[in-house]
């Protein structure tokens, strides 16, 4: 159970791709969730983080997912679980 | 399909280049309006066929699915459905993919191939693709779609004809059929979508990105920050280095108009309206298209190229703080060239709360209309000599701290206003990140070209009859011998009055005069001063040889000139920013609002600007 809070999105190490095990669609608005799925960030994707924030916050987090390179908040990152690809 | 223009509408994801392939199949031949009762930009062109024939193309708001999550996104789903109050439905539909990107493109173009439109896939920025390591089938996407694909390249004008000749005969073999059920946008869509990329990919080779190497430079957490600051301060330095020969040559044209109607035309009032009112005054405000045009250049190039997004990117923490999201960063920036397409932009901004402050800010950043102003008062004030050896222009050092002091202005008011009257959760910020990519030369001349004529024609409309006007109220009645001609003409009286109020902030009478004109637009107060001085000089040929610069060193201090341009960085005066934030936020609450506390701020940041310069001995 350590491991829990490692498993999120949001502090995934960046440059190490990953998979989406689960999304926690109650942490958002129903928008926001629909537009995370068109980006095609769903339970299965693979994903590799690659920038995260300014010198201002570590916010926001800009990740691939397949051939696209999208930029979500910190707060969308925390609804997602993660687990090491195969 | 008989007699009638087929209408043919562009569609795809954000960032698939379909305004390329827009402004590549219509050339200039474009027209922007707005679609009735919505603020969202229907840009429209012609075309036409190999044969001649005349074909009308519409470009729509680009989108993910036709799910809106913006008023934007709203006006593609009606369109494309004919649901859209004036506009008829499509006769046919361009679907526009990115090569490099198809399998999350593909979800968007199989919901759009549902509705049995006749459809064209064009496959564009392939040479990217390629660069990025792909080789795609094209033969083999449009057997698995079941419509023409058509391979091309929109910035190099590649697969033009064939895509044109495509949809015409589309449209020719079309077999009406009812829409299937639009397939919802989730996992097996998804899964769909990615077969059919699959089988379309020949040859994906992982070469290592070109676009991440820059952007781990670019997006860095240091080096970034101070690339963007860099890029920033260059763009400044920039309208200031770049505009003087091209401006001078303008000003230049106005004098020999001006000596050429003094010479032709016998001495009468419709030539002093001429000569005092409309060519000084417009005159003076058109010297400015140089600076305006370098600014645009530089904001068409960061946004082409895709710098943009990184810049909201970086944005977005320091704006988070202030309770908006890196989302506003590209209206905000677009409203350092002007704050109606900002206004227009914060469409995209799906948080309401949000939005309304983006708004209500977006006329702090200092829009070009301010540069006639700035540029007059520092090229007369400020002297031009380096700072301490350094190579960088004192001038251009005081134009960017008036920028900053814009931007610095508009983060505490979104602070205070997330606060207090737009309260609300913090906003969401999701945005895709485009590649890298040359810019199309036609695209930004373009774009340039357009915002040149909407210049040109507000310099021709509303700035040429403000000044008309005004050049009337300063010239009756007609002041008696000895009398000054402006102090005794009722502009010249209703100035009087004004002086009173902003007496104490260090304006004179040519201020107070030079404001309330400047109502109307902010390069107004320039113009209106250039006229008010026209009249002033009268037969004095050597006042008339002055510039009008050269005029205010002799009658302003330094401190009312700091304390004029502290005023303009923040006074609302422009009517069209006033008419498009009532039309954006539906009613008079929020552009009443957003004059008060501009005109507040305005006030005390001249006040303290000039009663600190006082004490340090400028007044």
């Amino acid at each position: 159970m350590t491991a829990l809070l490692e498993n999120l999105l949001d502090r995934a190490p960046l440059g190490v791709a990953v998979r989406i095990a689960r999304i926690d669609w109650t942490a958002m608005s129903e928008d926001e969730g629909r537009r995370l799925r068109e980006f095609g960030l769903m339970e299965g994707s693979e994903v590799t983080p690659l920038h995260r924030g300014s010198i201002f916050s570590r916010d926001p987090l800009a990740l691939t997912v397949g051939r696209m390179k999208v930029i979500i908040r910190a707060k969308q990152a925390a609804a997602i679980t993660v687990e090491p690809t195969a | 399909m008989t007699g009638a223009i087929p209408s043919i509408a562009l569609v795809g994801n954000p960032n698939a280049g379909k305004s390329s392939l827009f402004n590549a199949l219509t050339g200039a031949r474009q027209k922007i309006a707005n679609y009735p009762g919505v603020t969202v930009e229907r840009k429209a062109g012609h075309a036409s066929f190999a044969d001649g024939r005349p074909l009308s193309l519409i470009d729509l708001p680009g989108t993910y699915s036709l799910t809106p999550a913006s008023l934007d996104e709203a006006v593609t789903r009606d369109v494309v459905l004919g649901r859209q109050e004036g506009e008829k439905r499509p006769d046919a539909l361009i679907v526009v993919l990115d090569a490099a990107n198809l399998d999350n493109h593909l979800c968007f173009a199989l919901e759009l191939l549902a509705l049995n439109l006749p459809t064209v896939v064009a496959l564009n920025m392939v040479d990217l693709a390629e660069r990025d390591g792909l080789t795609l089938d094209a033969e083999r996407l449009s057997k698995e779609l079941g419509v023409p694909v058509v391979p091309t390249v929109a910035v190099r004008k590649r697969g033009l004809t064939e895509l044109l000749a495509a949809i015409d005969e589309a449209i020719r073999s079309h077999q009406p059929r009812a829409a299937e059920a639009a397939p919802a946008n989730d996992a097996s869509l998804h899964q769909r979508a990615r077969t059919i990329a699959r089988a379309a990919i020949l040859n994906e080779t992982p070469v290592r990105r070109w676009t991440q190497r820059v952007d781990n430079i670019v997006l860095h957490p240091i080096a970034g920050m101070v690339i963007l600051l860099a890029l920033m301060f260059v763009m400044f330095q920039a309208v200031y280095a770049w505009a003087g020969p091209p401006a001078d040559a303008l000003e230049g044209l106005v004098g020999v108009a001006q000596t050429w109607v003094v010479d032709n035309i016998p001495q009468n009032f419709l030539r002093d309206l001429v000569v005092e009112g409309l060519l000084a005054g417009v005159g003076a405000v058109v010297v400015f298209l140089p600076q305006i045009l370098i600014l645009f250049l530089f904001i068409l190039l960061l946004e082409a190229s895709g710098y943009m997004t990184r810049a909201a990117f970086l944005m977005d923490g320091l704006m988070g703080k202030v309770g908006l999201s890196g989302r506003g960063f590209i209206p905000l920036l677009s409203s350092f060239a002007c704050a109606v397409p900002g206004i227009m932009a914060t469409r995209a901004i799906p948080d309401e709360k949000d939005r309304l402050t983006t708004i209500l800010i977006a006329p702090l950043m200092t829009c070009s209309a301010r540069l006639p102003v700035y540029a007059l008062i520092i090229a007369a004030f400020i002297p031009n000599r380096g700072v301490a050896g350094t190579g960088i222009g004192l001038q251009g050092l005081v134009l960017f701290g008036l920028y900053v002091a814009g931007i610095v202005g508009a983060l505490v008011v979104a602070f205070a206003l997330r606060r207090t009257v737009a309260k609300g959760t913090s906003a969401g910020f999701m945005m895709e990140m485009p590649r890298y990519q040359m810019p199309g030369w036609r695209d930004i001349l373009l774009g340039l070209w357009q915002r040149a004529w909407i210049f040109l024609r507000r310099a021709g409309t509303i700035i040429a009859m403000t000044t008309v006007v005004l050049w009337l109220l300063l010239t009756f009645p007609q002041a008696p011998e000895g009398e000054s001609q402006v102090e005794y003409s009722v502009a010249g009286r209703i100035a009087s009055g004004l002086e009173v109020v902003v007496k104490p902030i260090g304006f004179n009478h040519d201020i107070a005069l030079a404001l309330i004109p400047a109502m109307a637009a902010r390069e107004v107060a320039v113009s209106a001063m250039a006229t008010a001085n026209a009249i002033d000089a009268g037969d004095d040929e050597e006042a008339m040889a002055q510039t009008l610069g050269e005029r205010l060193q002799g009658k302003w201090s330094l401190a009312t000139a700091l304390a004029f341009l502290a005023w303009f960085v923040f006074a609302p005066q422009c009517i069209s920013t006033i008419a498009i934030t009532r039309r954006e936020t539906n009613g008079w609450k929020w552009p009443m609002f957003m004059v008060g506390y501009l005109f507040l701020l305005a006030y005390a940041a001249a006040g303290i600007t000039y009663w600190t310069a006082v004490a340090f001995g400028l007044g």
